[in-house]
């Protein structure tokens, strides 16, 4: 290993690891110690990373406050130090970090929370691609609607919470008291997507999702309708998946489809 | 220590391709989301933009298609943070492409990053880390810049970074380093006058004689920017308008360097455009003082 090498192993093993043994190597200046001026990168990378997490996660800060969301963080970047060179993906694996570990995993909401802003932060600068229009999917004749299929726009993502956490979403980005967090019977079926460059939610009924999750799989359209054929009145699913496609194109969620 | 025998000492090619002086921009400020809707409907008086090379480096979405936007009636420069060019880790050549993909996509005046190593082992401590001024790291970051500079098929500009730390084993100055590193691979000198500033209150050195040290033709851009004083040292903040001792060694440097793209560089505290702005017109008519009006 070159002196380089191991002198830069050094330097990180005392910012990551506050091994000392790289203080020999460095002279106090004239005014200052050299334990406090190593200590300025020190302090900088917990202090910078879990500033990168506060603003990933502004919801979730202001839901635990200042002093637990800071604990919290720090204990992120201890347990998963940056692999990559953008900050911009740092924060990637905190909901996992946060189901995983406890005293976090105690609170299935704050995992559910973190899930949620990653979705909408990803959807925000997520890849582009078109927009399907109503015209787009009018064109078909209605003999061949049953094997239309459809693709999902590149930002549309699929989560299943299992917590009120999109009801404390919505009362902290509204400045309200949020409700209390409860575990539900069924799971929140949650579809992120972004409409007119602002990341989106909205909570899925059962068949809704359902529908969705097998259409972005590439299931046509009349097998579509005889599943939902199997959630409710048979008679009325194709109206059904009439209702759930249109909302789906008016809302900006897809952006393609082939027969 | 013989300074001038170990810089002698180092390997020297046949001299780097020579690559045009990128153009003088005038007088800039780094773009932060927080001015877009301010820049978009206003058309402020600023001549250039410098924005932070990552923060674009995203799939898609809103900060690209403000981009675009700004492109089309700003010049843009690029200034990275994270290519890490001093570190002994192997390249990451993904975010190398990444770079080159975002470049040909804002064809920027020119590119820049930091003289510094961000991470080794395959972490990143996303921190601008000094490094020992020696010959062995000098090669180092000669061989990395040339590499980088073949990837990327354009010179890369290298800024001088703020530094809390010295190392014992250093053979050079800063600024010895800095002209041999941009003679030899051929790289521009971001000269960064808080960061001058910077280093030389902690490590104990005349700033001029930094300045003086620095080549005057390798110099492409200034930056200018506030620190955090903490009585024994000083730390790079960007958080605070540009103070005074920083303005007086701008004055110094636009007498050395001459007319050189200057900009305003604040990360953190983001204060309204217009006194951003103000700030910019610091920069131009201190520099209309020192040298005169600029050539229309």
């Amino acid at each position: 290993m070159s002196d380089l090498a191991r002198q830069q192993a050094d330097f990180q093993r005392g910012i990551l690891a506050g091994d000392d043994a790289v203080l020999a190597e460095i002279p106090d200046s004239d005014k200052e110690k050299r334990e406090t001026l190593f200590g300025v990168y020190r302090y900088a990378y917990g202090s910078r990373l879990v500033e990168a997490l506060r603003n990933d996660h502004e919801l979730l800060h202001g839901y635990l406050g200042d002093e637990m969301f800071d604990e919290m963080g720090h204990a992120y970047v201890k347990a998963r130090p940056s692999q990559h060179p953008n900050l911009r993906w740092f924060s990637q694996g905190l909901p996992e970090f946060l189901r995983a570990n406890a005293p976090y995993s105690d609170y299935p909401v704050l995992g559910d929370l973190a899930a949620l802003e990653k979705s909408l932060n990803d959807a925000f600068d997520g890849s582009d691609g078109p927009i399907l229009a109503l015209a787009d999917v009018a064109k078909f004749a209605p003999e061949i609607w049953q094997d239309l299929t459809f693709t999902p726009h590149p930002t549309a993502a699929r989560l299943d919470l299992t917590t009120n956490a999109p009801a404390i979403w919505r009362a902290l980005k509204n400045d309200e008291t949020p409700p209390d967090a409860v575990t539900l019977e069924e799971p929140a079926r949650v579809l992120v997507w972004r409409q007119d460059n602002t990341p989106m939610f909205r909570e899925l009924p059962v068949e809704e999702a359902m529908m969705w999750d097998e259409a972005a799989k590439g299931i046509p359209f009349g097998v579509l309708c005889s599943m939902l054929a199997t959630y409710d009145d048979p008679e009325s699913a194709a109206g059904r998946g009439a209702g759930y496609l249109h909302g789906w194109v008016t809302s900006g969620c897809l952006t393609g489809v082939a027969a | 220590m013989n300074v001038a025998s170990k810089v002698q000492e180092t390997s020297r090619s046949d001299g780097p391709r020579q690559s045009a002086k990128p153009p003088f921009l005038g007088f800039g400020l780094g773009l932060r989301h927080q001015h877009y809707d301010e820049i978009l409907s206003g058309n402020p008086p600023i001549d250039w933009f410098e924005i932070i090379s990552e923060n674009y480096m995203v799939p898609g979405g809103q900060p690209l298609q403000t981009l675009e936007k700004i492109r089309a009636r700003y010049p843009l420069v690029m200034h990275g943070v994270s290519l890490s060019i001093a570190s002994t880790a192997p390249p990451n050549f993904e975010y190398l492409q990444g770079l080159k993909d975002l470049a040909h996509r804002v064809e920027p005046k020119w590119l820049s990053d930091h003289l510094c190593w961000t991470g080794v082992h395959g972490k990143n401590l996303h921190d601008l880390l000094p490094i020992p001024y020696t010959a062995e790291a000098l090669d180092h970051v000669v061989s990395r810049v040339q590499l980088v500079q073949d990837f990327l098929g354009r010179p890369i500009a290298l800024e001088n970074v703020s530094t809390y730390v010295q190392f014992n084993n250093s053979e050079m100055t800063e600024w010895e380093f800095l002209t041999e590193l941009s003679r030899r691979s051929g790289c521009w000198l971001l000269f960064d006058v808080n960061n001058v500033y910077v280093s030389a209150f902690n490590h104990g050195y005349d700033p001029l004689t930094f300045l003086n040290g620095i080549p005057a033709d390798r110099v492409v851009q200034f930056h200018m920017a506030g620190h955090s004083h903490m009585g024994t040292h000083i730390i790079d903040t960007h958080d605070h308008p540009v103070c005074e001792d920083v303005w007086a060694l701008y004055a110094a440097a636009l007498k050395r360097f001459g007319r050189v793209s200057t900009m305003i560089e604040r990360d953190d505290n983001i204060p309204p455009l217009d006194e951003l702005i103000a700030e910019v017109e610091r920069t131009r008519a201190m520099a209309e003082q020192v040298l005169g009006p600029a050539p229309r």
